[in-house]
C-alpha cells in the first residue's frame, strides 16, 4: 500500500471513530445502565455491569403503575398515527391546491403558513382554546395540536414537490375524464410517495418523541404518553436510574426501527425533484 | 371508418389579462381532415388547440365539434383526445394502465378495458411493452403510448400538441410517416400543432398559418407553397426560407419582393444580381449558397449538389421567369 492509501484509510478510521463515539456511545451507555442493579446504576459509571438483570428490569418497567407503559404506547401510537395521517392528507391537499390553482388568496395563505412556521405557539392561550372547545385533556385535542404544529411544514414540503410534477399530467387526466378529486387521488398522490415517506418518518418520530406538548396539553393519568412515563422513576426523594434507563431504551426502540427501515426512502425523498430522473 | 366530425370555430378570442393572444379566429375543419396549425412561437397556435380541447376557456366565440356546440362542455365530454408534447404519461402506471386510465375512470367493465387496450396496443405494436412503466421506454415508444391513450378513447377529433419535438431527427421522420398512416387507417379528424414547416408540409391536408393570434392563410400545402397571400406565409413555408426584399430597393412596384432559393439560377450571362459567396452548405443532393448582394443583403440560392463555388468568389444570379412573388 502506498502512503496515500494509508493516509486515506487512517482518515476514514478516525472519522468512523468519531461517529462511533457520537452515535453509539450514548446508546451503549443507556443499554448498560438499563441492565444494572439499582445501586450500581446510581453510581453513573460507564462500566460493565457486575450483575445483569435485563429481564427483571424490563418486567419491572412494564408493570410499574399498573402497566402504565403499555397504555402510554397505545396513546402515543394513536396520537402519532392520527396526527401523521391528517398531516399527510391535508398537507398534500393544501399543497396541491396552492401549487395548481394560483389565486389572489395565495399570498395570504403563504403568509399564514410562514407564520405557522415562525411564531412559537403560546401554551396558555392554546389551553384556553382547547378548554373552550372541550378538547383539553383528550387524545383528539392532542392530535389536532400536533397537526396544527406540523401542518405548515408539510404543506411547504408537498407544495414544492408538487411543483416538480408536470402540469401536463393533470391536463392529460382531465382529458381522460378525471374529476379534480380523481386527479388528486389517482395521479398526484401516488407520485408523492417519496416525499410522503419522508414526511411520515420525520413527523412520526417527532410526534412520538414529543415530551413538552403532551406535558402541557394532555395531563391526566389515563392520557399518559411514552415520554411522560419517564417521570415514573424520577422523584425528589428516590430515583431508580436502572429502570429509568430501561424505560428510555424501550421508548427509543420504535423510532429507531422506523428510521432503520425507511432511511433509504428518507434520503430519496429529500433529494427527489432535485435532479430530473 | 371515416369520421363525420367537423370542427368549427366561430370568432374565437382569448385574452390573458390585458393581452389578447387570439384575435378572432373563424375556421372550419372538415370531417376526416388532417389539419395543421403552424406558426412561430407565441402566435397562439397551442392556445388555440387548448381552447378546442377545453383546457382553456375562450374569452368569446363558439366551438362546434361534430355539429354540437361544445363551448361550455368539459374536455372529457367533447369527444376529443390529446397527445401532449411531453407525452404526459402517468409515471406510476404501466403502459396497460396508462392506455386504459380513461376507461377505468369511466368505470367500464374490466373485460372491455382489456379488450380495447389490447386492440390499441396491437395497432401501435405496443403489445410486448404493456407491463412496463413509462421510464423503461424509449422516446418513440412513449410517443406511441401517448397515441394509444388517445386512440382507446375512440375520439371524434385527435389533437396533437407538437408531439414530435422531443424526438431526434431520424425518429421524427419515422413518426411522421406513422402518424400519416394512422390518420389514413382511422380516418379521424386530426388537428396538429407544430412550428416545424416540414411536418406541416408533409402531413397536412390543410395548413392553417397563424401569426400574432390571427389566421394568415388557410390552404393545402402546395397552395401555400405556390400562392402565399403574404410575405409572412411565403417566408414560413418552404425550406430554405424564401428570399424577401423591400420592393423599392429591388426596383419592383411592390412592397415586398420574394423569390425562393430553388427558383434562382447561378449564371454568368447577364445576371440580374451579382454577389460574393459568403457560405456554402453542401447537403449532397443540393447545395445551398449564401451570397452577399450589395444593397440587398443576403441571398440564398439552392442549386444542384455538385456545384461548389469558392468562398469569396463573385457569382451572378438570375430568377427563374414567372416564379417571383410580389406582395403589396
Amino acid at each position: 500500500m502506498n502512503p496515500r492509501h494509508i493516509r486515506q484509510r487512517n482518515i476514514g478510521l478516525i472519522a468512523l471513530g468519531f461517529a462511533l463515539v457520537i452515535f453509539i456511545m450514548p446508546f451503549a451507555y443507556i443499554f448498560l445502565m438499563a441492565v444494572k442493579t439499582k445501586q450500581e446504576a446510581a453510581l453513573f459509571l460507564f462500566n460493565w455491569p457486575s450483575h445483569w438483570q435485563l429481564w427483571a428490569n424490563l418486567v419491572d418497567v412494564v408493570q410499574t403503575r399498573n402497566y402504565m407503559l403499555l397504555l402510554a404506547y397505545f396513546n402515543s401510537t394513536i396520537i402519532t398515527v392520527g396526527a401523521v395521517s391528517l398531516l399527510v392528507m391535508f398537507g398534500a391537499m393544501v399543497g396541491y391546491v396552492l401549487q395548481r390553482r394560483p389565486s389572489g388568496w395565495n399570498r395570504l395563505i403563504y403568509a399564514c403558513i410562514l407564520i405557522g412556521l415562525m411564531v412559537p405557539p403560546a401554551v396558555v392561550p392554546t389551553i384556553w382554546v382547547l378548554q373552550g372547545l372541550g378538547l383539553f385533556k383528550t387524545i383528539y385535542g392532542m392530535i389536532l395540536i400536533q397537526v396544527a404544529y406540523g401542518l405548515a411544514f408539510s404543506v411547504l414540503l408537498f407544495r414544492s414537490f408538487i411543483g416538480t410534477i408536470p402540469r401536463d399530467l393533470d391536463e392529460a387526466a382531465i382529458i381522460d375524464g378525471a374529476k379534480p378529486w380523481q386527479i388528486f387521488y389517482r395521479v398526484i398522490l401516488p407520485l408523492l410517495k417519496p416525499v410522503t415517506v419522508t414526511l411520515i418518518v420525520v413527523q412520526a418520530i417527532a410526534i412520538f418523541n414529543d415530551f413538552t406538548n403532551p406535558l402541557y396539553y394532555l395531563p391526566g393519568k389515563e392520557n399518559v404518553t411514552v415520554q411522560l412515563t419517564l417521570f415514573n422513576f424520577q422523584s425528589q426523594f428516590q430515583s431508580q436510574y436502572n429502570l429509568l434507563f430501561m424505560n428510555i431504551l424501550l421508548v427509543t426502540i420504535p423510532p429507531l426501527l422506523v428510521f432503520i427501515f425507511f432511511n433509504r426512502q428518507i434520503v430519496a425523498g429529500m433529494t427527489a425533484g432535485a435532479v430530473k430522473g | 371508418m371515416v369520421s363525420t366530425s367537423s370542427v368549427v370555430l366561430k370568432n374565437i378570442r382569448k385574452s390573458f389579462g390585458a393581452v389578447e393572444v387570439i384575435k378572432g379566429i373563424d375556421l372550419t375543419i372538415s370531417p376526416g381532415e388532417f389539419c395543421v396549425f403552424v406558426g412561430p412561437s407565441g402566435c397562439g397556435k397551442s392556445t388555440l388547440l387548448r381552447i378546442i380541447a377545453g383546457l382553456e376557456e375562450a374569452s368569446t366565440g363558439a366551438i362546434e365539434i361534430g355539429g354540437q356546440d361544445v363551448t361550455q362542455a368539459e374536455p372529457s365530454s367533447r369527444g376529443i383526445a390529446m397527445v401532449f408534447q411531453s407525452y404526459a404519461l402517468y409515471p406510476h402506471l404501466t403502459v396497460r394502465d396508462n392506455i386504459g386510465f380513461g376507461l377505468s375512470l369511466a368505470k367500464r367493465p374490466k373485460a372491455e378495458i382489456a379488450q380495447r387496450v389490447g386492440a390499441a396496443a396491437e395497432a401501435l405494436q405496443l403489445t410486448p411493452l404493456l407491463d412496463r412503466k413509462p421510464k423503461a421506454l424509449s422516446g418513440g415508444q412513449r410517443q406511441r403510448v401517448a397515441i394509444g391513450r388517445a386512440i382507446v378513447r375512440d375520439p371524434k377529433v385527435f389533437l396533437f400538441d407538437e408531439p414530435l419535438s422531443n424526438l431526434d431527427a431520424a425518429l421524427r421522420a419515422q413518426m411522421r410517416i406513422e402518424l400519416s398512416d394512422l390518420h389514413r387507417k382511422l380516418g379521424a379528424t386530426m388537428i396538429y400543432v407544430t412550428h416545424d414547416q416540414v411536418e406541416a408540409m408533409t402531413m397536412a391536408d390543410k395548413i392553417v398559418v397563424l401569426n400574432g393570434g390571427r389566421i394568415e392563410q388557410v390552404g393545402s400545402p402546395m397552395d401555400l407553397y405556390h400562392a402565399p397571400v403574404s410575405a409572412f406565409v411565403a417566408g414560413f413555408i418552404g425550406s430554405p426560407k424564401m428570399n424577401l426584399y423591400d420592393g423599392a430597393s429591388i426596383g419592383e412596384a411592390c412592397t415586398t419582393y420574394g423569390i425562393r432559393p430553388e427558383h434562382l439560377r447561378l449564371t454568368d450571362e447577364g445576371p440580374r444580381w451579382i454577389g460574393t459567396v459568403r457560405h456554402v452548405e453542401r447537403l449532397g443532393a443540393d447545395t445551398v449558397i449564401y451570397l452577399n448582394v450589395p444593397n440587398l443583403g443576403e441571398m440564398v440560392v439552392r442549386t444542384d449538389g455538385d456545384s461548389n463555388p469558392a468562398i469569396g468568389a463573385t457569382q451572378g444570379v438570375s430568377p427563374v421567369a414567372g416564379r417571383a412573388f410580389h406582395f403589396t
